[in-house]
């Protein structure tokens, strides 16, 4: 009995004596704190309050009684969702358009730096990779006009070429047979250096005897870049794919909003575009969040697993 | 050491390799350029433009005369330099504060940082909030929702943990306190990652367009690239806008016009680009090697 009161007691004090030295922390800290608090309190209106949102996908969401007063009809949203045939043309027109940007973006920069590497006159590699950047940094509206003003079926470069030729002008973004090709090639085009960058000093990286002995053994350069140099930054190159096919819900929003059109809905809309557009557009709030719910927790489901296969594989994951 | 016959072919059609895609990536700027500068009466057939078909800077005229384009500068400007300070500041600010190991909730506010790149409320609760909060045509509605970012508030914490403890030791004791540390200490230390991360902040800024259609009813709270798109998009509009006086209008064409507004547009990021491009590549690398 005695000994179980020490127990509670002693149990007792260090209790107070954790909450002291809590409280003594928290003031020796204010600082600290007061430097969080702007930051923390922007990602918690402009983050976590839309994630409280979501919960209007399992309302019919009127935007006159708020979320407190509309009301609630389960998961009818997403059986509405999940029996409308969009569903399934947009789940596929997104998943496609990211796989082929996502085969296309791991290989041509690849292939890039490799050839970036060889170039041995310093400022001549310099000035190429910083044009190659460049259109990394020029923002898709303007791309946009770019790719409109190149493709235009009447005086369009492209198609004055293609007329010269004695073809006839193809109207590139109205064809639903290239615009998911006019999608890839231009975001390559965008792309393409900036993705050398990551590979670039995978390959600075490489131990220079390497190379030396491959030499040695008679390998000509095609030969040294396919036995040392690729083998060498593959689990640069592993990662790098799966941290990609966690995002292969993410087609490319604006370039597809800036240049698609009606005519080449049935291949173009994606998920972000059919959200917009049903949303915001046409005022379906419920219903385009249910879409939009069901593409942030499929693209979490994704990294989750993905970085548990990375870690398996021995690599750091992404935390 | 030297090289054999064939190394030396091959470094040769390296080189010219590179030639031809850096003619490849510039050509459009290019052909822009020279498109803007063209007599509208002769850009009817399209073409090449090697050089300007005839001569005329009309569509310069017409572009700055544009009430639109104008205001879309002023909004952009605006919303840029408040983002990017904002933006800035606050992320070091919170980066610094996680850093330590010794903050209480260190590990939690993290965990919040990190699980904001993995889940979104996606678009139309985060559209709804702004509307919810009356920022609908306010230069608020187009700041603040991206000023912080996860992988930004990461690339900067990982910086902070490398300066070494000494330092803000050695201030601690000349009876310096946690916020003159930050200010007087650690900023002045971390010029370089500031500069990446400010000028991501910047760019994200510049050549967002999208804050405009889902926040702005008005045209004149448009940034500069929702006016941009509006030309590009809108024949008609390229023209009659408010402003170009009757007779810039009839020498231009909507061809000129818009090639002229995209060149006004990105010469800002043009000039400014290979100052800091270096800044930019290393924020990449400082990203990768994540903390």
């Amino acid at each position: 009995m005695a000994l179980s009161n020490d127990v509670i007691i002693t149990a007792g004090k260090s209790d107070a004596r954790i909450k002291g030295r809590f409280a003594r922390d928290l003031i020796r800290d204010k600082f600290l704190y007061l430097l969080l608090l702007p930051g923390l309190l922007l990602i918690v209106v402009f983050r976590y309050i839309p994630m409280y949102g979501v919960i209007i996908a399992f309302q019919d969401f009127n935007i006159y009684k708020g979320i407190l007063g509309s009301e609630w009809v389960g998961f009818a949203q997403f059986t509405r969702l999940f029996h409308s045939p969009d569903f399934y043309e947009i789940l596929r027109n997104t998943v496609l358009i990211s796989l082929y940007k996502l085969i296309a973006s791991f290989s041509v920069p690849i292939i890039l730096s490799l050839l970036l590497n060889e170039l041995r006159q310093v400022m001549f590699k310099r000035f190429a990779q910083s044009i190659i950047y460049l259109p990394h940094f020029v923002s898709w509206v303007i791309f946009s006009g770019v790719i409109i003003a190149f493709l235009n079926p009447v005086d369009g470069m492209v198609n004055t070429v293609i007329k010269g030729s004695g073809g006839s002008a193809i109207n590139f973004l109205g064809d639903v047979r290239y615009f998911r090709s006019v999608l890839v090639l231009s975001d390559i085009y965008k792309e393409v250096g900036w993705g050398t960058i990551i590979y670039l000093a995978a390959i600075a990286g490489v131990n220079a005897d390497l190379y030396e002995a491959a030499r040695m053994d008679g390998a000509n350069k095609l030969r040294q870049m396919w036995h040392v140099t690729l083998p060498s930054i593959r689990p640069v190159i592993l990662i790098l794919i799966i941290l990609s096919l966690a995002n292969i819900l993410e087609a490319g929003f604006q370039q597809i909003f800036l240049l698609y059109n009606a005519l080449v809905y049935d291949v173009a809309d994606i998920i972000d575009t059919y959200v917009y557009r049903v949303g915001i557009q046409d005022a379906n709030y419920s219903y385009a969040t249910a879409a939009g719910l069901f593409k942030s927790v499929v693209a979490m489901i994704l990294i989750l697993t993905v970085n548990k296969i990375v870690k398996k594989t021995g690599q750091e994951g992404l935390w | 050491m030297g090289l054999s016959t064939g190394e030396k072919i091959f470094m040769y059609l390296n080189v010219l390799f590179f030639i031809i895609l850096m003619i490849v990536m510039i050509y459009p700027f290019w052909y822009m350029i020279m498109g803007s500068l063209s007599n509208s009466d002769m850009t009817a057939d399209g073409g090449l433009f090697l050089t300007p078909a005839g001569f005329s800077l009309a569509a310069y005229i017409a572009v700055f005369q544009n009430v639109s384009i104008l205001s879309g500068f002023k909004v952009t400007l605006i919303t840029t330099a408040a983002g990017t300070v904002i933006g800035t500041i606050f992320t070091a600010a919170l980066a610094y504060a996680i850093s330590k190991k010794r903050l209480r909730g260190q590990f939690f506010f993290s965990l919040m940082i990190l699980f904001t790149m993995l889940f979104s409320g996606g678009l139309v609760p985060s559209y709804l909030l702004v509307k919810a909060l009356g920022l609908v045509d306010t230069y608020w509605a187009m700041i603040l929702p991206g000023t912080m970012g996860a992988w930004n508030i990461f690339v900067m914490r990982s910086f902070f943990k490398g300066i070494p403890e000494e330092l803000e030791e050695a201030a601690k004791i000349d009876g310096a306190n946690d916020l003159t540390v930050f200010f007087r200490v650690v900023l002045p230390l971390s010029k370089p990652v500031l500069a990446t991360v400010g000028l991501f902040i910047a760019v994200g800024y510049w050549n967002d367009f999208f804050s405009s259609v889902l926040y702005t009813t008005q045209k004149d709270m448009w940034q500069l690239q929702m006016v941009l798109k509006d030309i590009i998009s809108n024949t008609s509009a390229a023209i009659s806008q408010a402003g170009i006086s009757i007779s810039v209008q009839n020498e231009v064409n909507s061809f000129t016009v818009k090639m002229a507004s995209i060149i006004v547009s990105s010469l800002p990021i043009l000039v400014v680009y290979p100052f800091l491009q270096k800044h930019f590549v290393k924020g990449v690398l400082i990203g990768s090697v994540k903390g």
